[in-house]
């Protein structure tokens, strides 16, 4: 039986004690965190501190910020790098699994003009190979792991599909870098999503879930059984995440997805 | 001391681990084997998509995908001819002529077919298999109705499982007794069963310069048919093809009643019913046909002495003796005389088959000299016969016989790797590995109510 987890910005309540009792009550097994630039994630350490001593429970964190370790200017590459490492460390002292960032997110598309981004793909390689290697290694030394999202074709030039995220991380050769895969994005970029998960089972780490129109499981036309069928089979038994927008009554749509991802799962 | 250990060694939490193995390694042989739109049998044997096979493929994946289950039985009903057949195989465009035998180039459905209403761009092969179809359908619509109503499966599929049962009805009953006739020994799925031997014989074989079989490259030749039997399979196609598969047409040099083929079909019928009434038609037709097609099975292949269906030979008028499991499987008829299902389930027990004694049900008589344990369908035991037998004995209330053929075909999948076939006294896994129906078959076995009960 997979376990499901909730980002805490689509929960109701002030606090995340307040969005825990919610997520509860409507099935969910964990709340995923975000985790925003300028060290702010670090320095709600207090705040979550009081939210684990109440019994929340938080795994993950997933990066809330709008430049990323693949970044095309070395000095938002720089800082990029330092949160997420800063965020390993922060869901580590947490007792969390690790942290997600995707290698880049709106900042080229070569489906969209002027198509050609200006760095060349050999020059991507090396920064996504050297970001991996030292997100890797400190992860690592934390105990946590680093999950690398694939995102769509219109969100990111580099990594879009689980084989390109997979070949990366094969090259990196560390444990701590897995692949944290979204249903959403396979659905646009994957021939079959039900065979890449089994394609690449071994390197998932971590999972996120909405539907094919980006709202919550349950409200577009993903083939969910399928989909979770194969991630059941590939052995992943960690958390389903919901990322994603909501569609209905904001509250009613995130109070049915857990049962409506565990009826999917058969 | 054996009646204390047995529990310990039995534990619940073990046989739920193991059952969880096996429902994973059974959910990743579907997903591998599955091509977008339907399910390969076997990646190297089998590249294009086989009519029973589907059905019995979109059985087992109801319980790992409902909607890929419909689109299976979607795609497969996609390639039907205007006359009503469903062809037994559908030919993958992209898949090499070469690589498997017949191929499209020999069949020549779009072209010699079109009279019959052969597809005009799909190719397929112009004989038939068993009709699973109907019995499928409404399987996997039972696995999740919500799917189904919303995608207007059952409604859509309707029109198409009567229209092949027209076409069984009406042009295949060549004995004029109300039963389906098979006109290739490929057509009843058993395809070198030493039940057609005689009936084969008669053929005039192709000469061996004339084509060049695919199948040895993959599997060991002591395994699979003859060459010789194979020259007279390539006779019977062709002759059927260039009289444009027309059945009344072509002056059927092997023509057969088989057991199997028409229980399947009354099976079929029934379900049929079902589907009918949920789609908003009239199921008194297809209940009125059931009926009228066990009658006539029992009284045309019913053999009382021997405690088996028997094959009716329509050339010669006269039964078959061989005793294969096609003559088991009317177990599966619902509201067969009873006296007929308990002497099935004796003789299933019996010296012949040794139901519980050997591996799963050998698809031919254990104590014949043509028994031979190794060869495809002359002896081995096969998953989906397996299946029906499982499914017989459950509907006739012979739950300990069917509980054992349930766990030793669970037990017999997950050694063998999914084996297309096993031989009967040593288990062994026999023709290729990680075979679609054998995968899926163990999924829908291993799938329980929710009350815990094993699926019926």
């Amino acid at each position: 039986m997979f376990k499901t987890a909730c980002q805490e910005q689509l929960l109701p309540g002030d606090s995340l004690q307040q969005k825990w009792e919610f997520a509860r009550e409507a099935g969910y097994d964990a709340i995923e965190l975000r985790g925003k630039g300028d060290f702010h994630f670090r320095d709600r350490l207090p705040e979550l501190r009081r939210a684990q001593a109440d019994g929340v429970v938080m795994p993950t964190v997933c990066v809330d910020m709008l430049h990323f370790f693949g970044a095309f200017d070395p000095d938002l590459r720089r800082d990029a790098v330092a949160q997420m490492k800063s965020q390993l460390s922060i869901i580590a002292e947490l007792g969390g699994l690790g942290a997600q960032t995707p290698a880049s997110y709106g900042m080229f598309s070569r489906r969209l003009p002027p198509f050609e981004p200006p760095r060349s793909e050999e020059e991507d390689r090396e920064v996504l190979l050297k970001g991996l290697t030292e997100l890797g290694e400190h992860a690592r030394a934390e105990g946590v792991t680093l999950f690398l999202e694939p995102l769509n074709r219109y969100e990111d030039h580099m990594v879009n599909r689980l084989e390109q995220a997979a070949e990366l991380i094969r090259t990196v050769g560390l444990d701590s870098v897995r692949i944290g895969i979204d249903s959403y994005h396979m659905n646009i970029e994957e021939t079959d999503p039900a065979a890449a998960v089994l394609a690449v089972a071994p390197l998932i780490g971590h999972a996120q879930v909405s539907d094919s129109n980006r709202f919550q499981p349950g409200a577009g036309h993903l083939d969910w059984p399928a989909w979770l069928g194969a991630l059941d089979a590939a052995g992943y038994d960690g958390y389903l995440a919901a990322e994603c927008r909501l569609t209905g009554d904001p509250v009613d749509a995130v109070r049915s997805v857990p049962a409506f991802l565990h009826r999917a799962a058969g | 001391m054996t009646a204390v250990l047995e529990p310990a060694l039995r534990s619940p939490g073990r046989e739920e681990d193991q059952d969880a193995a096996l429902r994973r390694a059974a959910a990743r042989v579907l997903l591998s084997n599955w091509t977008g739109a339907a399910t390969v049998p076997s990646r190297t044997l089998y590249p294009h998509q086989w009519s029973w096979d589907s059905a019995f493929i979109a059985i087992g994946l109801a319980r790992l995908a409902p909607r890929r289950a419909q689109r299976e039985l979607e795609t497969l009903l996609g390639a039907q001819w205007r006359d009503g057949r469903v062809p037994h195989i559908v030919f993958n465009p992209s898949v090499p002529l070469d690589a498997y035998f017949p191929s499209p180039d020999f069949w020549r459905s779009s072209g010699a077919g079109a009279a019959s209403g052969a597809p005009a761009d799909i190719e397929t092969s112009g004989i038939v298999q068993p009709p699973v179809h109907a019995l499928a359908a409404w399987q996997v619509h039972l696995a999740d109705p919500a799917e189904s109503r919303r995608r207007g499966f059952l409604r859509r599929m309707y029109p198409r499982l009567a229209a092949w049962h027209r076409y069984l009805a009406a042009s295949r009953d060549l004995g004029g007794g109300g039963l389906a006739a098979v006109v290739h020994p490929w057509e009843p799925g058993l395809d070198n069963s030493p039940v057609w031997d005689a009936a084969l014989a008669r053929v005039e074989p192709a000469p061996p310069e004339s084509f060049r079989r695919a199948d040895l490259d993959h599997s060991s030749a002591a395994d699979r048919p003859t060459d010789l039997d194979y020259g007279r399979y390539v006779r019977l196609a062709a002759d059927y093809r260039d009289h444009g598969y027309d059945d009344a047409r072509t002056p059927h040099a092997f023509a057969l009643e088989d057991p199997c083929f028409n229980a399947l079909f009354i099976a079929s019928e029934h379900a049929l019913a079902e589907i009918a009434a949920a789609a908003g038609a009239d199921p008194a037709p297809h209940r009125r046909k059931a009926a009228e097609a066990t009658a006539a099975l029992v009284e045309r292949l019913w053999d009382p002495a021997a405690g088996i269906f028997l094959a009716r030979d329509l050339t010669t008028g006269e039964a078959v003796g061989g005793h294969s499991v096609a003559g088991l499987v009317p177990l599966i008829v619902p509201g067969l005389p009873e006296t007929v299902a308990r002497s099935l389930v004796a003789t299933a027990q019996g010296e012949r088959f040794g139901l519980g004694r050997v591996h799963l049900v050998p698809s031919y008589d254990l104590t014949s000299p043509e028994y031979d344990g190794n060869r495809y369908w002359r002896g081995p035991s096969w998953f989906n016969t397996a299946w029906l037998v499982h499914r017989g004995l459950r509907q006739h209330g012979a739950d300990p016989a069917a509980d054992a053929l349930r766990e030793q075909a669970l037990d017999d999948a997950r050694r063998t790797g999914f084996a297309e076939y096993v031989e009967p006294h040593s288990g062994q896994g026999r023709g290729i590995r990680r075979f679609s129906w054998t995968a899926a078959l163990a999924l829908d076995l291993l799938h329980r109510t929710p009350q815990g009960e094993p699926a019926r």
